[in-house]
């Protein structure tokens, strides 16, 4: 009882600790882009020995300018190692990947995942305020791209084994495989946050707790990771970034148990992006004679600073639901598979005059294959 | 512009206090399968007749422990083999112990009338048995000699009546050995 009682405790503080993290007003979201995350369970749990688990997801992640906001932020041009102010102004970012992740037992309690994904990013902007167009008004730059983005190399340890419950700890590296060197319609480098690719190593801490409530009906879960990503040759280092998920999943109907639905909700907090660069500011009407003209050097020194629209605080929740096709249909075909469709509700975005990530979608099949026996 | 608070470090206080308790409950409560050749630790668990039912009882004889439940169907199909050795084997010196998971009572007992098992079904509504005997997967079948000594541990749904005959002769062969020596 003591222990439930713990446990219980360290939740309700968590998703306390969630909800009352203070909101910087000021700070300003990334220029760039983010991916939908949900907790499905067999990605985050550990197999039993022998057992290969294959998730593939779809996710159609958008991000749009909020209403009342103008969505003009500062540039980032790693190539010469400037940080431009109030250069850009955002319209559109459109991120849809497909995730590729093997989860594999080596014993009961520890377990090795690779995700793979492969991106494709669409993303407008209007480039080059005060310096470029009528009245500097800029250019409109599209850019688009799509490849493997980072993999992640994950080793799980399932430190509480029980019918019940479940706690997995698990330690992850990414792995720079995406690119970081697309260019924009324009032929210039695109920013470092709109890439594919971090461009070098992370590091990722997770933590994994579920329980059953109502054994075999209504299941409770918490998932928890930070990462924190390494510089990378361009000079540019990403924010580290927490992910805390609180959720319950359920068997509605006994009849069904095929069926279940999902509810949970995310909370995701990206500190600010780092840039070794000069800085700048775009030229404003009150620099006349030289407006439009040249961006004015603030400070030429090559030193760290932060990203200022970079950095963002997000809460969502996300229903969603899962066929068991085993227990649907019986035939070898279906065997250990399941298909799951979730969807990502914003509730509080911290936008900040920048691209807000919308209402996302995750599509995703799991099947698992018993590739060794498990021991006797 | 930027930002005037630092909460990484609540972040990370975070995280490291849900690591430093998940391993408080792993220690605490983290279930250790019992090695072969060990003892197997006593239970007393209520059986579908109310009826209380230990594994102590069960001393001099060859004991079955098999962890199950009705949504499990790995646990299922091997349950008629389990009939059939309990059958042949009841007065030969083996028993079977189906140790339910956290079912309700009127469900298996359906289930049991309708498949026609007559072996004792217990039931572990606390998974404290379970958890004594590092069950975190079903089903889970352990085999128990005359001494209460464990010396089978299956996972998974792996039993055929073959299985089970030759887990029994096994265990029984050096018994018989030994007496067939004695005379």
């Amino acid at each position: 009882m003591t222990v439930k009682r713990s446990l219980f405790s360290l939740l309700l503080g968590l998703s306390f600790f969630s909800l009352v993290w203070p909101v910087d007003k000021r700070a300003e979201a990334a220029c760039g882009s983010v991916t939908c995350f949900v907790v499905i369970g067999s990605q985050q749990q550990v197999p039993q020995a022998g057992l290969l688990t294959f998730n593939t997801t779809y996710n159609y992640t958008p991000m749009r300018l909020l209403d009342g906001t103008n969505g003009v932020i500062p540039a980032v041009d790693q190539a010469n190692r400037r940080l431009i102010l109030d250069h850009h102004q955002e319209v559109r970012n459109i991120t849809q990947a497909v995730n590729f992740d093997l989860n594999y037992g080596i014993t009961d309690r520890l377990g090795v995942q690779v995700s793979i994904p492969y991106l494709w990013r669409t993303h407008k902007h209007i480039d080059g305020l005060g310096e470029e167009g009528v009245n500097g008004a800029g250019e409109l730059v599209p850019f688009r791209d799509n490849g493997i983005g980072d993999m992640i190399i994950t080793a799980k340890y399932n430190v509480l084994p029980t019918l019940r419950s479940m706690i997995v700890a698990g330690f992850g590296v990414q792995v720079p495989t995406g690119s970081t060197s697309a260019l924009d319609d324009a032929g210039a480098l695109m920013e470092s946050p709109t890439q594919l690719g971090r461009g070098n190593v992370g590091l990722i801490g997770s933590v994994y707790q579920t329980y059953e409530l109502i054994p075999h009906r209504l299941n409770q879960f918490f998932y928890g990771s930070y990462r924190h990503t390494f510089r990378n040759n361009d000079g540019y280092q990403f924010g580290d970034e927490y992910n805390l998920n609180l959720g319950a999943s359920g068997i509605p109907l006994e009849r069904a148990p095929w069926l279940v639905l999902t509810g949970q909700f995310h909370w995701r907090y990206l500190v600010h992006d780092n840039i070794s660069a000069s800085l700048e500011r775009s030229a404003t009407p009150a620099d006349a004679p030289d407006f439009p003209g040249e961006t004015i050097v603030l400070d030429p020194a090559i030193t760290n600073r932060l990203v200022p629209t970079t950095g963002s605080t997000y809460f969502a929740f996300s229903p969603g639901f899962q066929v068991s096709l085993d227990g649907l249909i019986d035939s070898p075909l279906t065997k250990w598979t399941s298909v799951y469709f979730h969807s990502q509700i914003p509730i509080m975005r911290d936008s900040n005059n920048n691209l807000a990530q919308g209402i996302s979608y995750i599509f995703g099949i799991t099947r698992s294959f018993q590739l060794a026996k498990s021991g006797s | 512009m930027t930002r005037t608070h630092h909460p990484s470090k609540l972040g990370l206080l975070a995280l490291s206090v849900t690591l430093v308790v998940s391993s408080s409950l792993a220690w605490a409560m983290g279930s250790r399968v019992p090695t072969v050749g060990t003892a197997a630790e006593d239970f007393r668990l209520v059986d579908l007749e109310g009826k209380q039912q230990s594994l102590s009882q069960y001393r001099g004889k060859v004991v079955l422990v098999n962890f199950w439940a009705t949504w499990c169907k790995p646990c299922t199909t091997e349950m008629p083999a389990m009939q059939a050795t309990y059958d042949k084997l009841r007065e030969k010196g083996f028993v079977v112990l189906a140790v339910n998971e956290l079912e309700d009572e009127a469900k298996v007992r359906g289930h049991i009338k309708q498949h026609g098992h007559t072996f004792p079904v217990l039931m572990d509504r606390d998974n404290k048995v379970a958890n004594q005997f590092g069950v975190f997967g079903l089903p889970v079948s352990v085999f128990i000699d005359e001494k209460g000594v464990v010396q089978e541990y299956i996972k998974g749904g792996l039993l055929t009546e073959q299985v089970i005959l030759d887990a029994v002769a096994r265990i029984q062969k050096p018994e018989a050995m030994k007496a067939a020596s004695l005379h």
